[in-house]
């Protein structure tokens, strides 16, 4: 969904922005299921572009549903992110106090 | 439109095959944007790749596509029908009418004479498609009986002679040249052996509409259980302890 963001893109230039960084490595096909099942609930609009190189290729864009969805996500994972953060800061803490005691009654 | 060399066009005309026999359960119309779109993706990865040899640059972009169980999980065209546009099927209503007179009003009774007459429904599935093979194993018999008639007609009648063949009781038959005795014994083998084929072909429905009887009388059970956990839940959980509730507040506190 962040990829279909800022940009409209068929599933062969999907993959390959979602692959070329190499972050992300996945069968290409598993894409399409993904994509009916956001143009099937309304996240995702699609429309079909004749192509001078080849056959027909269909166009996904976020509608303004999944522009929402996107955002709504994307807060719920930056909160989960600082959430982990804190607590492994906060183990780290305590794991630092625990030493310096220990060296204390040496 | 897709200019592929003709092994190429093979492979992928195989790939689509075998992609659509996964799609067969979703409408037509999404069965055929599905698989446009992926004939696509697939023409524009291979007209990209860089490999010389054909062969090998299909089979790259198609292994990289993933095998069709990849593509299209088993589950996947149950969410797409459920989701896109919904089917009516008969069977959907012979279950709802079958819960709707036996499980709701008749509570444990009704839904033991439900899995009565699911049980009972198995039963009659099992006999079913014991005629179908039955049919087609006396086609098999009849159809080489009918072979042995005109070509080994001294086996015939040594089988006759021990009484392992017992050749129709009627006159007509006999009045008949072996030729056409064997004639009308074949064509008898290919009535049998299209009805048993036919028979055993449509026992899928009957399968499937099992399947979902059985599911959505699993569901329905599930559905009891939970409300019932639920249930218990609530009845309990006033004489939860103190210390426990405690307990409970000090887990919840720093997440609030």
């Amino acid at each position: 969904m962040g990829a279909l963001y800022h940009e409209r893109h068929y599933g062969y230039s999907l993959v390959r922005v979602l692959t070329e960084d190499g972050s992300i490595s996945l069968k290409e096909g598993t894409i399409y299921p993904i994509l009916a099942r956001l143009d099937r609930d309304g996240l995702v609009r699609s429309e079909w572009v004749e192509s001078v190189q080849g056959p027909p290729r269909k166009y996904y864009a976020l509608t303004s549903a999944g522009r929402q969805l996107f955002a709504d996500l994307r807060q719920e994972f930056d909160v989960l992110v600082s959430l982990v953060k804190r607590e492994w800061t906060g183990r780290e803490d305590s794991e630092t106090t625990q030493r310096k005691l220990l060296l204390r009654k040496r | 439109m897709n200019d592929y060399p003709d092994v190429v066009a093979k492979i992928v005309d195989d790939y689509l095959d075998r992609l659509r026999l996964r799609l067969r359960r979703i409408p037509a119309r999404e069965q055929n944007e599905f698989l446009k779109e992926i004939q696509s993706h697939i023409f524009e990865a291979y007209r990209r790749s860089t490999d010389q040899d054909e062969t090998e640059r299909i089979l790259a972009v198609l292994r990289k596509f993933g095998e069709p169980g990849e593509v299209v999980s088993d589950r996947l065209p149950e969410t797409m029908v459920r989701s896109g546009i919904r089917q009516i099927l008969p069977l959907h209503v012979v279950g709802g009418i079958l819960i709707a007179l036996f499980g709701v009003p008749l509570g444990f009774g009704g839904a033991a004479v439900l899995l009565g007459v699911l049980t009972a429904l198995v039963g009659a599935a099992v006999g079913y498609f014991a005629v179908a093979a039955s049919l087609v194993l006396v086609s098999g018999t009849l159809g080489s009986l009918g072979l042995v008639r005109v070509y080994e007609p001294a086996l015939w009648d040594v089988l006759v002679a021990h009484g392992i063949i017992e050749p129709p009781p009627s006159e007509l038959f006999e009045v008949l040249s072996p030729s056409s005795q064997a004639f009308v014994m074949i064509m008898l083998a290919c009535v049998f052996a299209a009805v048993g084929i036919a028979m055993l072909w449509l026992g899928k429905y009957l399968i499937r509409g099992l399947r979902f009887l059985f599911g959505m009388v699993c569901d329905w059970i599930r559905q009891w259980a939970q409300s019932a956990r639920q249930a218990v839940r609530r009845q309990w959980s006033p004489h939860e302890s103190e210390s426990g509730k405690a307990a409970l507040r000090a887990v919840r506190e720093p997440l609030a």
